[in-house]
């Protein structure tokens, strides 16, 4: 699996696009400006800007600028750059007369202190572009002036051997039919620099190492993506998984892709690894004993299916379905109550335990009315209290779309505007507030949220009213028409022409299940971030649609697919594999998995404050309630804003608690515990270790492992009865310490 | 095919002890992952002036008037029924219980001049503790975060030695001190128990009561045997059962190694320096982060509550500050005796000050507008005040400074450049601190 950490340099790396790299840019003239040319500050004063980083995210494109001299971030806004630098501080920055005594070049080529040092050098093409403009007197257009169309790449796919390198032309096509070669305009982004680099000429080389990235490319606002495939091994013979087995269009699918980049998948896991596996991942916790021993004796040819239609409809999978729900909706009760929030959790697991469809879901969320002591699903209203901030996570949630950086900013990977995003807002602008609001620590009042009839959002800069309008599409289906903005806004969101939705969803319970999304992070749909596996999200995405938004179908079809049932034990031509489920991505537990697990083995209830005693800790309705062991291992903290994702890393602090943690010894050396028990009983010492590994590792112990355990119990010693029980506990704790336990295999 | 580990390569506690461990505290054995995350995370190394810094949080907001900022010549609903005292310094008054402190007034630098304009407790501490306001207006109890803390920070860039946690807040995590989107790693190890206690342990990293000795390596020996799960030995694959084998080695180095056990071990302090530090809670847990320092530990937050003196606040100052100030001072008095101070950074204070007017319940309420911050060791130099309030405490008037001022004097100090830019995993640029200036006086 993918860790995190590789998914945050990633997405480093993708924004440091818009800060660092660009500085380092030096692009050389594509073609050379004569100064008799007229200079369009559109079309050539600004790509020169944005290569050479002057406005950049951490330069003069952040908010409020940098030292008094503010540029719209990457040049999204040629007015507002026009004004900042031709017009505002009474244009001291150009000097029409002279045009190398302007301060707009001095800076640029350090000659008056410059905080972002030399950007270029006298005789380059980016001086020439704004000493010509300035001295041909600084116009905003000039006359005739084209626009750009958009840009062309010269391929948009490439293969390449590892080491070896190829080109990328860039053109940008004008209004005027005309075109020009920007290649060395343009700036350039690998999303996996140890994949493929790319330089800032649009050279690109492949790495040592196989596997495949996407690299950005952007000129002025206008965004390409070139995907880029390094193979992973030795062509496979085309009719090569013709004989695999295959369960569903998943299968179909993953073969395809696996042929097409040369990777043979590993070998098909046991029952005893398949029984932990899907146990733990449509129920959130480990099989007893007695389940895993009833399994792996069974011989029925249908007991995979058979379980899996046994597991979901278990009381455990509505509570570990609306965990997951939970880390993504769940207020911290400091903020807007304990009530609202304990409404808010009940409100969630219903829907789990009805079952309701994903759509009808999402539209009782976004349409939510009522008071927050009755209707537990307004408190996402509560919580999120401005269109802006409903905008956001409405869009992210359900449609994959971080809007975030478009309330400031034009966004610097798409083309999501701050006109788009407020126009988007305004679906929530009569969403009114009514009763007690917020008054954190206790916040106990009842509110109520309703829909008024008035209410509007306005532009932040230009104070226009925005209309209200879907981010693509348009409102046109049936049930849009109805209602108030809400209902039209859910009617568009859930609608089935809308492929966002569907894709997001179905791209967060793939990565639940198979330790990666095909986009990552999950929620983070955008042409510059593609899905390793595209056609597979489409079909799962039409499945999806087609069972009527069932997720316990989509969870069966994935659980029963060969794919799943791969090993994670690698070959020569997948252990690099990390993106193509050519092998099961292992990973950690999640914090509330492991803890109910150590309850279920050591046989001792947990007891939590403002919990009954025995609770389950996917049961707790906030994060709020105590627990070390919870917080060690990495569960979200509400107290973040946003809650911070939870990062399934192991620390030495984890290792440190279950070896040291007097808790988790004393649940082990419980005297109403598992061990006590197993130690007074008639079983042989085989028998007890036969079910110390059912109870811990889901599997029946091999024999040298039988045979090295049961040796433990043969030592001599005066006490019998004392020593059974202690090495039985020991052989818990050693189980409990060892990354069979902690880690999905 | 890839290196396929399935031996048992398991060590036991006393492995640990015969291999000579016992060093790896000092420094001398540093882990591939601390080596791999300081050459991808450290900037380049400014000239640092500390290795540690113990942060004394004084919860609620203690009032400057009270401590180091006294105000004789104010009408007396402004200043109060505590007389000044003169310290070694001359020029430099405290109010009249810091005694200790003011004898050791040549080591401290007194800030009176940082401000800012969050007057409740949670907006407060996440702006001191973090550098960065609080993006949205929030509630006077909330704990909130929107931006990593000192420690957490602090805790990534510069580390600690092979299995010690970086970042410690004793008893517990205040407010805002938490790493925000740095993640839970680096979150600060808390120690919950009662130090005063003659059982106390630090959490986690002690064999567990009642269990003895030889039974724990027995348990480290059947684990080792039992430990059969296949591990993919090629970073490629990216297999989490390496990260796990990983620290289940540190952590049993550390619980194996005389040295680190010896750095959370308060018991082995004589009963003389322990009486020094005061029999009470906060002065035991001061003693316990001079012991961390010296273990490697470089951020140590001691959190005091009670500061909050809305009523009554003369009084519960009589009783509260005699035995903390004493207890700061055998700290520093403490360091400097172990060689320790030069590179050793203490720095005491709250959320805000406290309004000029003593309230009819005797008390005084928030006041961001002006307090007092005591900086002590790490090269700072000391008898002197930084800044000063007007003549009646209302506000700071010369040298006025900002959270984000103090917050970039504590990481320079420390080698960490903050002015650089760190990365959400939204993937969104953030400054470490918006304004990068140091306090200069306060710099070596």
């Amino acid at each position: 699996m993918d860790s995190p950490t590789n998914k945050l340099l990633t997405l480093r790396k993708l924004l440091a696009a818009g800060m660092i790299l660009l500085l380092f840019c030096e692009a050389k003239a594509a073609e050379t400006v004569g100064s008799e040319l007229p200079v369009s500050f559109e079309l050539d004063v600004q790509p020169v800007l944005t290569v050479a980083g002057c406005n950049t995210g951490a330069c003069h494109g952040k908010q409020r600028g940098q030292n008094g001299f503010q540029l719209s971030l990457l040049a999204f806004d040629s007015d507002f750059d026009f004004d900042a630098i031709a017009v505002s501080a009474r244009g001291r920055r150009l000097f029409l007369p002279v045009a190398e005594e302007s301060l707009l070049l001095r800076k640029a080529i350090a000659a008056e202190p410059h905080g972002g040092g030399q950007r270029f050098a006298v005789d380059s093409y980016e001086y020439r572009t704004l000493h010509n403009w300035i001295s041909q007197g600084a116009q905003r257009r000039i006359a005739d002036e084209a626009s750009l169309i958009t840009i062309e790449l010269s391929s948009e796919s490439i293969s390449l051997e590892a080491g070896a390198s190829a080109r990328i032309e860039v053109v940008a096509v004008y209004s005027d039919e005309s075109r020009r070669n920007v290649t060395q305009l343009a700036t350039y982004l690998s999303n996996d620099d140890a994949v493929a680099k790319v330089s800032d000429e649009g050279r690109i080389t492949a790495g040592t190492i196989p596997g495949e990235t996407a690299i950005m490319v952007r000129y002025m606002n206008h965004i390409r993506v070139v995907e880029v495939l390094i193979p992973y091994g030795q062509q496979l013979p085309p009719d090569h998984f013709a004989s695999m087995p295959r369960s569903n269009f998943i299968d179909d699918l993953i073969y395809d892709k696996l042929q097409k980049t040369s990777i043979e998948p590993s070998l098909p896991i046991d029952e005893a690894v398949f029984l932990r596996r899907v146990y733990t991942d449509l129920i959130g916790r480990m099989p007893t004993a007695q389940e895993a021993r009833d399994y792996l004796t069974s011989s029925d040819d249908n007991r995979r299916e058979q379980l899996v239609e046994r597991l979901l409809n278990m009381p455990e999978y509505v509570d570990y379905w609306a965990n997951q729900w939970m880390d993504l909706l769940r207020p911290n009760p400091y903020r807007v109550g304990i009530k609202a929030v304990f409404n808010y959790d009940n409100w969630i697991r219903q829907q789990f335990r009805d079952n309701v469809s994903y759509d009808r879901f999402v539209h009782d969320l976004v349409t939510a009315e009522g008071s927050t002591w009755r209707n537990g699903a307004v408190t996402l209203f509560r919580d999120r209290r401005t269109p802006d901030e409903m905008a956001t996570m409405v869009s992210q949630l359900f449609l994959g779309i971080r809007l975030e950086c478009a309330k400031c900013h034009h966004h610097p990977f798409e083309n999501w505007s701050q006109e788009d995003f407020y126009q988007f807002a305004a679906f929530f602008s009569q969403v009114k507030h009514k009763g007690t609001g917020l008054s954190p620590p206790i916040s106990g009042g009842e509110e109520s949220i309703i829909s008024a009839n008035s209410g509007v959002v306005k532009h932040p800069n230009t104070g226009a009213i925005m209309e209200p309008k879907p981010l693509y599409g348009s409102l046109m289906s049936d049930r849009s028409n109805q209602g108030d903005l809400r209902q039209q806004l859910s009617g568009w969101i859930t609608s089935t022409d809308n492929p966002y939705f569907a894709k997001v969803q179905v791209n967060r319970v793939w990565a639940a299940l198979m330790g990666r999304g095909f986009v990552e992070p999950v929620d983070d749909l955008r042409s510059t971030n593609p899905p390793s596996n595209a056609l597979l999200l489409d079909a799962l995405a039409d499945f999806f649609q087609q069972s009527g938004y069932d997720l316990k179908q989509v969870l069966k079809l994935i659980v029963l697919s060969r794919t799943y049932a791969l090993s994670s034990t690698p070959n020569e031509s997948n252990v690099q594999d990390r993106v193509n489920y050519s092998r099961h991505y292992r990973h950690q537990f999640r914090a509330e998995v492991l803890l109910d697990s150590i309850a279920q083995i050591t046989e001792t209830p947990n007891e939590m404050r403002g919990m009954p005693v025995g609770s389950r800790a996917t049961q707790i309705w906030t994060h709020r309630v105590d627990s070390l062991f919870l917080d060690t291992f990495g569960r979200p903290d509400e107290n973040q804003d946003p809650p911070c994702e939870r990062i399934p890393d192991s620390t030495v602090t984890q290792a440190l608690h279950l070896m040291n943690s007097r808790e988790l010894d004393r649940r082990v050396r419980s005297d109403q515990g598992r061990a006590a028990r197993l130690a007074k009983s008639q079983l042989s010492s085989a028998e007890i270790v036969e079910e110390l590994y059912l109870a811990i590792y889901s599997r029946f112990p091999q024999p040298n492992e039988q045979a090295f355990a049961t040796s433990l119990f043969d030592v001599g010693t005066n006490d019998a009865q004392q020593h059974r029980r202690a090495v039985t506990e020991d052989l818990m704790w050693a189980m409990l310490n060892s990354p069979e336990y902690l880690i999905q295999n | 095919m890839p290196a396929i580990r399935t031996n048992c390569q398991g060590m036991t506690r006393r492995d640990g002890i015969r291999l000579g461990l016992g060093g790896l505290v000092a420094g001398g054995l540093v882990g591939t992952l601390k080596a791999r995350a300081a050459a991808e995370q450290r900037t380049a190394d400014l000239a640092r002036q500390a290795d540690a810094c113990i942060l004394i949080w004084m919860d609620g907001g203690p009032s400057h008037y009270e401590t180091f900022d006294p105000k004789p010549d104010a009408p007396a609903e402004i200043r109060g029924s505590f007389a000044p005292i003169a310290t070694k310094t001359v020029g430099m008054q405290f109010s009249q219980l810091m005694t200790r402190l003011a004898a050791l007034s040549e080591d401290l630098a007194i800030v009176r001049s940082i401000r800012h304009d969050q007057g409740n407790h949670g907006a407060g501490n996440h702006y001191m503790m973090t550098g960065a306001p609080p993006r949205i207006p929030v509630g006077c109890g909330a704990f909130v975060s929107f931006h990593p803390s000192m420690g957490s920070v602090v805790s990534k860039l510069n580390g600690a030695p092979h299995g010690i946690p970086p970042y410690f807040s004793i008893p517990r995590m205040s407010r805002s001190g938490g790493p925000n989107f740095l993640g839970a790693r680096y979150a600060p190890f808390e120690v919950p128990d009662s130090p005063t206690s003659s059982s106390f342990q630090v959490r986690d990293v002690t064999i567990p009561s009642g269990l003895t000795e030889q039974r724990y390596d027995s348990r480290q020996q059947i684990k080792c045997q039992i430990d059969q799960m296949l591990r993919i030995n090629e970073q490629a694959a990216g297999d989490p059962v390496l990260a796990v084998d990983e620290f289940y080695q540190q952590g049993l180095e550390l619980v194996s190694s005389p040295a680190a056990q010896a750095a959370f071990d308060i018991h082995r302090e004589p009963d003389v320096l322990r009486d020094r530090y005061g029999r009470n809670s906060f002065g035991q847990r001061a003693l316990l982060a001079r012991r961390l320092v010296s273990a490697g530990v470089p951020f140590v937050t001691l959190y005091e509550g009670g500061w909050d003196h809305h009523e009554d606040l003369f009084n519960r100052f009589e009783e509260k500050v005699p035995p903390f100030e004493s207890a700061i001072a055998a700290l520093i008095e403490d360091l400097r005796s172990q060689g320790m101070l030069e590179r050793t950074l203490v720095v005491a204070l709250g959320e805000f000050g406290r309004t000029p007017k003593i309230n009819d319940r005797g008390g005084r309420d928030h006041w961001s507008n002006a307090m007092s911050v005591m900086f002590a060791g790490g090269g700072t130099p000391g008898g002197q005040v930084v800044g000063a309030t007007d003549r009646q405490g209302y506000a700071a008037i010369e040298r006025v400074l900002a959270p984000e001022n103090f917050v970039s004097t504590i990481y320079t100090k420390l080698g960490i450049d903050p002015g650089q830019v760190l990365y959400t995993p939204q993937g969104r640029p953030t400054h470490l601190v918006s304004d990068a200036t140091v306090i200069a006086e306060l710099m070596s």
